[in-house]
């Protein structure tokens, strides 16, 4: 939504028909793979993100370095694995494992989940998250988040609460303190190279904030507006994932569990 | 960053030996009742990513699962000396190349007739396979581990090897498609992912559109906004647009075969290739009938299809690999380092010799008979190779 | 690899406990930073920044090279960190920890794409030449809160630094040295800097600025605020951790925005300093045409 020709006052619908506060569609299921202890795919929109987990595993690489958390060695090490695919943006761009950004995304995820997750039931032990971005259109470390938690829930690994996260950005431009600007809750990615915008992350339907991520150039006056809107957006994810754990479980349940080995149809909406 | 490690599958001594015993059976026992050449159920679905040219996903039984998209850009042609304006040909065949997602307004000349036309747009042999590039991703590998590079270059080879699917590429003298194929394994590589990553692969490619072309000559190429009207790289057999010899061409897939004793075994599972005596990746491709609409319109989509070779690799078989625990004694790569004289002069000779029902690791290579037998299976007409192109033709193309 | 020391058990629960009652080891405020030092070197863009223990170097230079392909009209900024054992004993020479990437990615965030260079003003030639600035940065000793001490070392070698003039004639450009042409500064469009929150406790209710070393590595969170004095925030980043209520954020927010316009006013005081001694005895009393007598 482009900031000089903006049509949003004129009805307050953004350019793909949302109000402020309204998510993109959410779809989302779990044990999607079955050789993994926990598997998950999610769908923001537009972004399409894959997770699969492994563990709690037996750690090789103990000894060497680890994140330095208080906690030290008695608690499980939360390894991430991020992999942006070639095809996932609209030009097709190969992003090498090395790339900072990645490294910051991988290093965000694993610090959030290590607080939330109970990780010291599993000491001396490896937690591996690998996931898949397959197409990015907007709310990436979100999506990358929300997946992780259902994966997790579907491995069984226990955690305090549903951590969920969600992006939420202001029309107002960086200089102009305006104090019409309306906040915006999940941002596609012409609203995001466009407007400010954060990404948070909140543990469950509290207000406590795990993840903070703010890139673009915002006036400390609107922070309020953003955090409130995301915090609210927040609730509806949750509400949303769980959903989606309890109907799996249910079908479990009724079904019976499906076997690793049997090969498994999922839908991935075109 | 994660630690997904191959596992070196644990096998008793009394499972390897069970496995070699009822592989060795004429016919062999496999342990799920499969015949031979049964493959077992898969999952397989395309158009699962919009925003691709074409993308297929795959998941095997044992719970591998891979992922293809597959994107295509237009580029500028460097001129290879070569005079293209005698390339020009008439259609006979509508062979109209497309592009990515309608942004693009790059003029494009006329798809050259393919089908054993010689000169229509020869390219220099390092063109062609510049125009296409192939990346594959295993989690918890490197990009630049010698086995994720092995993959890609065999995949891209087996595609390459004729020649033939470059010319798809071709736009006109100046412009042509530069083709990138994005793999992704998203489990963790459990048992050889070749098979896994060529069927989703050939399926991706079944799947891609290019858009229609609208321009003429050698203008600068312009595409026709409307997706609906773009076209399937490998045209389709029933299409509308294309006329029926053209139909015919397939990507190439590549299956994993294996040999204990005198059978040949197809997709095996990690089970029995840790028993395996040889296994090789064998990559077959698809002939066109004969050329130019001298090919009865009755004979199309018969089992019997003109299967090419166009690779074999042999395959280090998990048989091959020292497991843990086994001694230095008896352990043959060890053998020859250090002084250490066996403290049981016996070791040496009990791991060579033959042993009725305990199974050792093969040692020495496979016949070249063997071999050969290997690939006049998979090639046989009504057999192996045909079953599976069937089957992923028949995949609803999403 | 060597890791860093971890504080002792008795350590941990010395500084959570003192903390809880009010009382910080070296006995500052909660929210006071240590004792901030500023000093420019000889050249023009090299910066020294102290904090505490804590020691930085920034150092700017420029050359005339080509831009990147996809962007003819600007110029080329990059930060480089390398964080050497000499800092500590857990950082490697090309072996970057998780220290050295964030602390590369804040950089990056709140100086490059917080577009406080401008870098369309170092475009020579369209497509052809252009300035490439490069700022690497040291850091010669570790106690804590480099982040902070490292973004106001760059942004103040940055505006330090001066670049030779240039001028172009149809075709040809021509570089000054700084004995021909006076060299000109940068194109600086607004001044960002760093503040870190470091929280403390079992719900984060506990907060601290500029933290020491012992400190950071007892903390159970952090967040970094980027911000000018104008108020608009540059970046944010709290990257897992505690969770922390997002009403102390919003304080957090507040108290970044006044330490910011501390900090932005002592950079002023700072360079205003160095102008005026390098007047003094420098060029500018060379071209004037008065002597002492």
């Amino acid at each position: 939504m482009p900031l000089d020709t903006s049509t949003y006052d004129l009805a307050l619908l953004r350019v793909d028909g949302r109000r402020w506060n309204e998510l993109r569609r959410l779809d989302g299921q779990i044990r999607t793979q079955a050789a993994a202890d926990g598997s998950s795919y999610l769908e923001m929109g537009n972004t399409k993100v894959m997770c699969v987990v492994s563990g709690p595993s037996e750690d090789k690489r103990r000894g060497q370095t680890s994140a330095s958390t208080a906690t030290g060695s008695n608690a499980a090490d939360v390894a991430v694995s991020v992999v942006v695919a070639g095809f996932s943006s609209v030009d097709r761009k190969k992003r090498g494992r090395g790339d900072k950004r990645i490294q910051e995304l991988q290093t965000t995820i694993s610090k959030a989940l290590a607080s939330n997750l109970h990780t010291h039931l599993y000491p001396r032990s490896t937690i591996s998250i690998s996931l898949n971005v397959l197409s990015q259109d907007g709310s990436l470390l979100a999506a990358l988040i929300n997946a992780s938690t259902l994966a997790l829930i579907d491995a069984g690994i226990p955690m305090t609460d549903y951590l969920v996260a969600c992006t939420a950005g202001s029309t107002s431009s960086y200089a102009a303190n305006d104090d019409r600007a309306d906040p915006l809750v999940d941002l596609n990615n012409q609203e995001e190279q466009e407007l400010p915008f954060l990404t948070m992350a909140t543990l469950g339907a509290t207000d406590k904030v795990a993840v903070l991520v703010c890139e673009s150039r915002v006036q400390v006056s609107r922070l309020e507006g953003m955090m409130a809107a995301a915090a609210d957006a927040c609730k509806g994810v949750r509400d949303f994932l769980d959903q989606v754990i309890r109907e799996k479980g249910h079908k479990m349940v009724t079904e019976g569990t499906i076997e690793k080995g049997a090969s498994m149809a999922i839908e991935i909406d075109a | 960053m994660a630690s997904t490690q191959q596992q070196h599958l644990l096998l008793s001594p009394a499972e390897l030996a069970y496995l070699h015993i009822t592989l060795s059976q004429q016919p062999p026992i496999r342990a799920d009742g499969r015949t031979a050449t049964q493959f077992r159920p898969l999952t397989a679905e395309t158009g699962i990513l919009p925003g691709t040219n074409g993308s297929a996903r795959v998941c095997f039984a044992d719970g591998t699962e891979a992922v293809v998209g597959i994107k295509a850009e237009v580029e500028r042609t460097r001129k290879q000396g070569i005079d293209y304006a005698k390339q020009r040909r008439p259609r006979n065949k509508q062979k109209q190349q497309q592009k990515k997602i309608a942004e693009e307004e790059v003029e494009v000349g006329d798809g050259e007739s393919e089908d054993g036309d010689e000169e229509g747009a020869v390219h220099e042999p390092t063109g062609d396979s510049d125009w296409v590039k192939m990346t594959v991703e295993i989690p918890g590998l490197r990009d630049d581990d010698s086995g994720t590079v092995f993959l890609a270059t065999m995949l891209s080879e087996a595609l390459l090897a004729d020649g033939e699917f470059a010319k798809k590429l071709w736009i006109n003298r100046r412009f042509h498609w530069k083709l990138y194929l994005d793999i992704i394994l998203i489990s963790s590589p459990l048992s050889y992912p070749l098979p896994l990553l060529s069927l989703t692969t050939h399926l991706a490619l079944l799947a891609t559109r290019l858009p229609r072309l609208k321009s003429e000559a050698d203008e600068d190429p312009m595409f026709d906004d409307d997706w609906a009207a773009s076209q399937f790289i490998y045209p389709r057999q029933g299409d509308d647009n294309t006329s029926p010899s053209t139909s015919g061409t397939r990507p190439p897939i590549t299956l994993l075969v294996m040999a204990v004793g005198d059978n040949i075994i197809f997709d095996p599972s990690k089970e029995e290739l840790a028993v395996a005596d040889s296994a090789l990746a064998v990559s077959v491709g698809e002939t066109t009938g004969d050329a130019d609409g001298a090919v009865d319109v009755d004979e199309e989509g018969k089992a019997s299809r003109n299967l090419r070779l166009l690779s074999v690799r042999t395959i280090d078989p998990p048989s091959r690999l020292t497991a843990p625990g086994i001694p230095n004694a008896v352990n043959a790569a060890a053998w020859g380092q250090g002084a250490v004289v066996a403290k049981d002069p016996g070791a040496r000779a009990a791991e060579t010799d033959e042993v009725e029902g305990v199974w050792k690791a093969p040692r020495g290579g496979a016949k070249i008979a063997v071999l050969g037998a290997m690939v006049a299976k998979v090639l046989e007409k009504g057999g192996v190779a045909d079953e599976v192109l069937e089957g992923l033709y028949g995949v609803e193309l999403g | 690899m060597p890791r860093e020391a971890e504080p002792s058990l008795n350590e941990r629960a010395f500084v959570v406990q003192a903390l809880q009652e009010g009382l910080r080891l070296d006995g500052r405020a909660f929210d006071q930073f240590r004792g901030l030092d500023l000093k420019f070197g000889d050249h023009y863009g090299v910066a020294d920044v102290t904090l505490g223990k804590t020691r930085v170097l920034a150092n700017v230079s420029a050359e005339v090279t080509a831009p990147y392909i996809d962007r003819p009209f600007d110029g080329i900024f990059t930060i480089t960190t390398e964080l050497s054992p000499m800092a500590s004993p857990a950082f490697e020479v090309n072996r970057p920890t998780e220290t050295e990437v964030l602390l590369s990615r804040l950089l990056e965030k709140t100086v490059r794409r917080s577009n406080a260079l401008d870098t369309e003003s170092l475009c020579l030639i369209a497509g052809q030449k252009c300035w490439s600035i490069r700022v690497d940065l040291h850091v010669l000793s570790h106690d804590g809160n480099l982040i902070d001490g490292s973004c106001l070392a760059v942004v103040a070698a940055l505006r330090h630094f001066r670049r030779p003039d240039t001028s172009i004639e149809g075709e040809t450009l021509t570089v000054y040295t700084p004995a021909e042409r006076e060299p000109v500064p940068l194109s600086w469009l607004h001044s960002p800097f760093c503040i870190t929150f470091s929280f403390y406790g079992e719900e984060g209710e506990i907060m601290l600025l500029d933290a020491t070393l012992l400190e950071e590595q007892l903390r159970v969170s952090s967040c970094i605020i980027s911000l000018n004095k104008h108020g608009e925030i540059c970046q944010i980043a709290k990257l897992g951790g505690t969770p922390v209520e997002a009403v102390s954020l919003i304080q957090c927010a507040s108290a970044a925005l006044t330490k910011g316009k501390e900090l932005s006013t002592l950079l002023d005081q700072k360079l205003a300093e160095d102008s005026k001694r390098r007047d003094k005895g420098g060029l500018l009393a060379e071209l004037s045409a008065e002597n002492e007598r």
